[in-house]
């Protein structure tokens, strides 16, 4: 972690003098960085439905932070728990997808190799398969149509 | 009738100056993004999860899969101090 600061005063030192208040439960953050939240992301999608579609719903009702909190930390460990499967059973299927993310200006068109073997590793893991919410039925989704040449 | 060799050092000196100039804007996006390519068409989305990258790694092209964040993740004010640090869009 690197924080802006002053070279007398590093930024790595600088705590927020006003925290949250200690009744709330702790929740840890995500680590980690875009490339792999979008690796990750249709999965995430999938297993964690339900608290994301709360979360939405609830932010509809109110703009105001306090007044989500609950729903939020619940989205943020469901986030947790499907990166931990994805990094303990496929870390390296995983991992070759996102960095070809990261050098293809993260476009998941760009990256179907690498996309196929992790799906496959993911889907003999778990049994998720990643699908995209509103895509046409009549026709085979977008990572898995095959070349009408071959 | 012999080629008149001294009319192609113009031709010759312009080429190197467009290589020249390629070359050094090459090195320069190269060197801003730690030899990954330029990213490109980005919108707020992209901006603010680059932020966030910089926050975590240090530069605004590293990436980490940590699945939890280092707790000073959570605790640290600098960004919350100046506005202009936060919008770091570089």
């Amino acid at each position: 972690m690197v924080n802006p600061g002053y070279r007398h005063f590093k930024g790595e030192d600088w705590v927020d003098p006003t925290p949250p208040p200690a009744s709330l439960p702790h929740v840890d953050e995500i680590g980690s960085t875009s490339a792999p939240l979008k690796s990750a992301s249709f999965h995430i999608g999938s297993v964690c439905k339900e608290y994301n579609e709360d979360f939405m719903l609830c932010k509809n009702e109110s703009r105001d932070p306090s007044h989500c909190l609950q729903e939020g930390r619940k989205v943020t460990r469901c986030a947790i728990s499907v990166l931990d499967k994805i990094e303990k059973e496929c870390l390296e299927e995983f991992r070759a997808h996102w960095q070809c993310l990261d050098a293809k200006n993260q476009e998941l068109g760009k990256c179907r190799g690498p996309e196929k073997t992790y799906n496959a590793c993911v889907f003999k893991a778990f049994g998720w398969t990643k699908n995209i919410p509103g895509a046409p039925t009549n026709k085979p989704q977008i990572h898995e149509r095959t070349p009408l040449t071959q | 009738m012999p080629v008149p060799f001294e009319s192609f050092v113009p031709f010759g000196v312009m080429t190197a100056m467009f290589l020249a100039t390629a070359t050094g804007i090459r090195f320069a996006q190269t060197k801003r993004n730690e030899g990954k390519a330029v990213r490109y068409s980005l919108d707020d989305w992209e901006r603010k999860m680059m932020a966030r990258d910089h926050q975590l790694t240090g530069t605004m092209r590293g990436q980490v899969d940590d699945v939890i964040a280092p707790p000073q993740f959570k605790v640290n004010s600098s960004w919350k101090v100046y506005e202009s640090l936060r919008n770091d869009f570089a």
